[in-house]
């Protein structure tokens, strides 16, 4: 029944073309209301899905290529060249599928989506049915980027979700929305431009190649036939890297890494919580992603003679600068903002440590920083709700106004900063981890973003949350709640799954663990444990010899 | 007795308990009968100080009257001394069974890939000196939670202290029991979370919210070094659990034949945590700031255990360490600057909290100390942890009775801590006298009490070093500085003692006119903390009793008996009456000698009571400066990067600027630029034409 699949992807945008139907006049409850149960479905389902995948038989890595959904759902969308006697046909496909690395991404798409429901719910008085029209649409973006195994599929997902959140920002946004929503727009997509000029390339070299072989590709745009194809026959070096610029440019700026990553703290300055909890958690996550399926399995000799300096360069500095910038905010939604620079870059440095704990640790990592920076986002928006204001200068020992918030924002504060038992240790130990077996300067840089990363969260807790109360003079003399019953809602189930992963993250390293296994393949693992290896094997499995393990039998 | 209850279970059940109670405070007591918060926390700490009393007897194989017996005969065969070494452990996950083999399940496992699988188990591991720690950690947490629910009796956040408390001492416990360095780091950083929360327990108070945040960013300073360690260690070894590592004497020279400068990195690295866990120097400037929590935290988190993390990571990776001499030099090194700066301050503080926090940094630099001797010779490594873990031990309990007394002050005082506006309170205050006098004795080393067995072994060890032919230098300067702060201690002791409670009474304004002494709650604990700062070194120092037990912890080299060192004992007996004497001379007998000595030297004076001026230095040269690099940054991102990327932005509309003139908007522009397209169109076609025709 893989057309759950479908219905997971087209369920939100459905209900956002009924909001849309809904009559003009309507209160903005039945809006609300809407739209919470249309995420919530959506979130039954892909927890339906989710059983599905476990109850799949899934290939072992040793067979399956670099990429492989253990789920799919292929359509055949255009013939280019009819199948004749002695060549198969040419197709285009719509092909969904879904791996344990997209599996996760969704569940925290789907999760993620009914918390910044919530959170808007008092927050958007203006055009509800609008603004969470455009959430639900761009759930339906979020969830197809994930699911797409084709390469036109995926750019057109890609591309797509910048639609919904551009009106987002740019009309529930703050003061400056339209020059954020522009750049935030402009800037995207302008990466993304040179990313498409570069997946087309990749196609039609791959399919080229292929020719050659004699073994043309019936789908040359399917993703796990590239990965499969280049892995058995790797394109030359130097084509390798161009491609590898091409493709990483629109990624680079999604994730993003410095010093392309001007446009985020604009954007999440200017939008609205929920966009805000969607950019953090799962737009930016797109960027990594995008890495972690279209560059890592294709372009192994250009992750690691260019992606590994490169990148790992830009993720170290993301991480001590941004922590810096973050350090000198006075704003906290900006503070957050950089915050996320950091995170990125450790995600990032995970990635591109190309050994097996860090590319476990840097999805764990997406998957955390989604959680956590939601998490700090919704909260954030909580209190800017009630103050009308996020300057530092202007806020003082809100814990004795509002202990719950307090509470809740000291628990997500460590949950960010990477403290040991909840979920942001695990993903930033095994990406630190991973980077040191591979490059230990770099991982040393890096891990001095946990001393700063505490410095300025808890900077924030000491001035806003502690010491002696101070609000803002102008905030009316309306006492101020603490969170009521429809927030702690929002928060709970992030909060749980911020401890929850920190106690266990276990379960999705499983789940996780084969297409790791399988992407590793590609990558020796020069390093790991050097005494030992030393001592028991003298082969180092290098990564030429790691390719030629994959494709014995074609490699003649 | 307690057949029924098999080592395995304890190993679990001691940090269960104090974890539960946690849990029922979060969840039931903060709601209902609040001011009850703390019975069950006190039943689950007593429980599980039960526990590893029960532990600490069956964890050593032979049982403990046989380690007694065997100390008697000690001095016959001396060689076959130490019983076969043991460890017993258990995994708090449990195991499954796949394909009929039996797993365990882990907290973390990647892989296999290669040859290689990083495999985190949450395990707990037990040994001697596991059993010893939690002794001390459980005993003194149940009498600090009793003393602490009279003490914080009425605070508004009664509950919420409880909670902390509880959560602390369930994660005391399991840095002890963690079996593998990523569990121990876990715990590590939380029992850091649980000083910062009860630091700032009184978060209205701008400067507790600073001195937890402080507190909470230089211990990650320190956890920087503790979790790099971690990274060499698993990819030197490929593993991270304590067994596999300090289990196989192969494994570690394998390693030191091919790298062996490895293992001076991994210790360096290791000490720069335990540096910023145990306030070493320049790590310890957020322990006196530490002392804004209510009392009974500095008792037990800033003074008994956990500032003495850092002891025990370095103790419990030995034999790592014996293979660092450098390493270990440094640690020696590090120890006795310590203890000598926080001495200097000490000398000068007008708070009684915060000389008891600089005596605690200066106590843990003498432990330090003892650690680093051993990098005159392997064969002192055993001792070197034996008495460091002994003065560890002792320390614990008189200066959690010196820390209670000085809440107990605090209490009847109205919360005023500062020795200027109170004096001679001896009589108003009987009981918390005699056992501030206890532990005062006590700390002071004065003869034949529990700090004079603990530091006189550390003095003996450190000679020891010093008579190194290669080292020997380095060790006597190390041994010059010991001594000198061994008379200072008994000094600042003693000034703080009879600042307080000799002298014409004065009682400042906040206490009322009857200040009352300890109620039975906080009296009973402080008379047995009292009477174990007198005895308990005595009972199971000179008799081997601690470092016999001890020995029994795998991975320690063997070693032999050490023989009491009379002229130590003389010179540091001598040393703590002649700063006890001292002290009174200057503060009873003629208070004029104090004052003349400080208006004669103010600049001595200033430096020593700014703490060697370490805050200033930091304010200025670290914090101000990273500060400054911060706004760089910003204004760098706001005006060179973004303005960049503006620019750029900005070329598409330049060019549509300069292209803009052609839609002036002119009908006739229009007209004439599309009659001349129609010409040359025409034109092309007709040519085209007449070149086919």
């Amino acid at each position: 029944m893989p057309s759950l699949l479908v219905i997971l992807i087209f369920l939100p945008a459905a209900a956002a073309a009924m909001l849309l139907l809904l009559d003009a006049k309507a209160p903005p409850v039945r809006a609300r209301w809407f739209a919470l149960l249309a995420t919530i479905a959506t979130f039954l389902v892909s927890l339906g899905i989710a059983s599905q995948f476990y109850s799949v038989q899934r290939t072992p890595p040793s067979v399956a290529g670099p990429v492989h959904p253990h789920l799919e759902l292929k359509h055949t969308w255009m013939t280019l060249v009819a199948a004749t006697e002695d060549k198969p046909a040419i197709n285009l496909e719509f092909y969904l599928g879904l791996d344990g690395i997209s599996l996760s991404m969704v569940l925290l798409t789907t999760l993620l989506t009914i918390s910044a429901v919530l959170v808007s719910w008092t927050a958007i008085s203006d055009r509800p049915a609008e603004f969470y029209a455009s959430i639900l649409i761009l759930e339906s973006g979020l969830i197809g980027v994930f699911c797409a195994f084709d390469v036109l599929l995926f750019y057109v997902f890609f591309e797509f979700t910048l639609i919904p959140l551009f009106f987002m920002v740019g009309i529930w946004g703050g003061p400056l929305r339209r020059y954020a929503a522009g750049k935030f727009f402009i800037y995207t997509f302008a990466g993304s431009v040179v990313t498409l000029l570069g997946l087309i390339w990749l196609s039609l070299e791959t399919y080229q190649d292929s020719i050659v072989q004699g073994t043309p590709l019936s789908t040359p745009l399917s993703i796990p036939a590239i990965a499969a194809q280049l892995a058995a026959h790797g394109l030359p070096v130097e084509t390798q890297i161009i491609l590898f610029l091409m493709i990483a440019a629109g990624f680079m700026i999604k994730v993003p890494l410095f010093p392309f990553h001007t446009w985020l703290p604009l954007a999440h300055v200017e939008a609205p919580t929920a966009g805000s909890v969607l950019l953090a958690g799962v737009l930016l996550k797109l960027g990594s992603y995008g890495f972690l399926r279209l560059a890592l399995p294709m372009l192994p000799k250009a992750c690691e003679q260019v992606g590994v300096p490169l990148i790992g360069t830009l993720s170290v500095i993301g991480i001590v600068y941004g922590s810096f910038c973050a350090l000198a905010q006075n704003d906290i939604k900006k503070l957050v903002a950089y915050s996320s620079v950091a995170h990125l870059g450790f995600c990032m440095l995970g990635l591109f440590s190309l050994q097996p704990e860090g590319i476990n640790g840097g999805i764990l990592q997406m998957i955390n920083h989604g959680l956590s920076t939601g998490a700090l986002f919704c909260i954030v928006g909580m209190f800017y709700e009630r103050y009308h204001t996020r300057q530092l200068t202007e806020l003082g020992g809100l814990a004795s106004r509002m202990p719950l918030l307090a509470v809740a924002m000291v628990y997500t504060s460590f949950a960010s900063i990477g403290l040991p038992g909840l979920n942001g240790f695990v993903g930033e130990v095994l990406s630190l981890m991973g980077m040191f077996k591979r490059d230990p300067i770099l991982a040393i840089i890096g891990a001095t973003g946990v001393v700063l990363g505490a410095w300025y969260l808890l900077g924030v807790l000491q001035k806003a949350f502690f010491g002696p109360l101070q609000e803002p003079p102008h905030h009316g003399h309306e006492p101020i709640p603490d969170l009521n019953a429809r927030e702690m809602l929002a928060l709970a189930p992030l909060l749980a799954m911020c401890l929850w992963l920190g106690l266990f993250p276990q379960p999705v390293l499983d789940l996780i663990r084969p297409d790791v296994e399988s992407l590793t393949r590609l990558y020796g693992h020069t390093q790991a444990s050097r005494v030992l290896t030393a001592a028991q094997s003298p082969v180092i499995n290098t990564p030429a010899t790691a390719l030629a393990s994959v494709a014995p039998e074609t490699d003649q | 007795m307690f057949d029924w209850l098999k080592p395995n279970d304890v190993l679990w059940l001691i940090p269960a308990a104090p974890l539960l109670a946690c849990l029922w405070i979060v969840v039931v007591g903060h709601v209902v009968r609040r001011q009850y918060a703390h019975r069950p926390v006190v039943l689950a700490i007593a429980i599980s100080a039960a526990l590893s009393i029960h532990l600490l007897v069956n964890v050593v194989p032979t049982g403990f009257g046989k380690t007694v017996e065997h100390a008697e005969h000690g001095e016959h065969d001396e060689h076959a001394h130490v019983e076969p070494s043991h460890a017993i452990s258990t995994n708090v996950f449990g195991d499954t069974q796949v394909n009929g083999k039996t797993e365990p399940n882990p907290w973390i496992r990647i892989g296999p890939v290669g040859n290689s699988t990083l495999l985190v188990l949450p395990t707990l591991r037990a040994d001697a000196m596991s059993a010893l720690m939690l002794v001390m950690v459980t005993s003194v947490s149940l009498l600090v939670a009793i003393f602490a629910s009279g003490y914080m009796k009425g605070d508004p956040g009664y509950p919420r202290f409880f909670a902390a408390i509880s959560a602390f001492v369930f994660s005391m416990c399991m840095l002890v029991l963690a079996g593998n360095f990523l569990l121990m780091f876990v715990f590590w950083e939380a029992v850091g979370l649980c000083s910062y929360l009860l630091i700032g327990f009184w978060f209205k108070k701008p400067s507790a919210a600073a001195a937890a945040k402080k507190a909470f960013v230089v211990n990650r300073i320190g956890d920087f070094g503790f979790l790099l360690a971690i990274f060499m260690i698993w990819s030197t070894f490929g593993t991270l659990d304590f067994d596999a590592l300090f289990g196989s004497p192969r494994m570690i020279a394998d390693v030191m034949r091919s790298q062996p400068e490895v293992f001076t990195t991994i210790c360096f690295l290791l000490f720069i945590g335990a540096m910023g866990k145990s306030a070493q120097f320049p790590l310890h400037v957020w322990l006196p700031d530490a002392m804004e929590g209510p009392t009974p935290v500095s008792a037990l988190i800033h003074a008994a255990t956990m500032v003495t993390a850092g002891v025990y990571l370095v103790a419990r990776c030995t034999p790592f360490f014996v293979h660092a001499p450098k390493a270990q030099m440094f640690v020696a090194g590090i120890g006795a600057i310590t203890a000598l700066v926080a001495a200097i301050t000490a000398l000068t503080q007008y708070d009684l909290k915060r000389v008891l926090a600089y005596s605690t940094v200066s106590q843990l630099g003498y432990m330090f100390m003892a650690l680093g001797a051993a990098g005159a010779g392997t064969g002192l490594a055993t001792l070197a942890v034996t008495f460091a873990m002994f003065h560890m031990f002792t320390h614990a309990f008189f200066k959690a009775v010196l820390f209670l007394s000085a809440g107990s002050v605090m209490h009847s005082m109205g919360d005023v801590i500062d020795m200027r506006q109170f004096s001679g309170l001896r009589k108003a205050l009987p009981i918390t006298h005699i056992t501030f006098l206890a532990g005062a004795l006590a700390l002071a080393g004065f003869p034949l009490l529990s700090g004079f067995w603990s530091k006189d072994e550390i003095l003996a060890i450190v000679m020891e070093a010093s008579k190194n032919p290669e080292h020997g230098d380095f060790y006597k300067v190390i041994l010059g500085i010991a001594l000198l702060t061994s008379l200072m201690t008994a000094f600042y002791t003693f000034r703080a003692y009879f600042m307080t409670f000799w002298g014409s009474e004065k009682f400042p304004e906040e206490a009322g006119h009857h200040p009352h002494d300890a109620p039975p709650a906080m009296a009973i604990p402080l008379f047995l903390l009292g009477a174990a700062a007198l005895v308990i070194g005595g009972i199971t120092g000179p008799t081997h009793l601690y470092g016999d037990y001890l020995a029994h912890t795998p991975g320690l080299p063997e070693a032999h008996h050490h023989e009491p060192n009379m002229l130590m004992m003389a010179v540091s007996s001598v040393l703590a009456i002649a700063g006890i004497g001292l002290a009174y001379v200057c503060y009873v007998s003629s208070p004029g000698i104090a004052r003349n000595l400080k208006n004669g030297m103010p600049f001595p004076h200033r430096f020593s009571q700014e703490g060697l001026m370490m805050d200033w230095f930091y304010l200025r040269f670290v914090v101000k400066p990273l500060r400054l690099i911060a706004s760089i940054s910003e204004f760098f991102d706001r005006w060179v990067i973004d303005v960049i990327v503006d620019c750029v932005g900005f070329v598409p509309g330049l060019f549509g600027a300069m292209l803009r003139p052609v839609h002036s908007g002119f009908v006739q522009h229009y007209a004439v630029v599309m009659l001349i397209g129609l010409v040359v169109c025409l034109v092309s076609v007709l040519r085209v034409l007449a070149g086919t025709l």
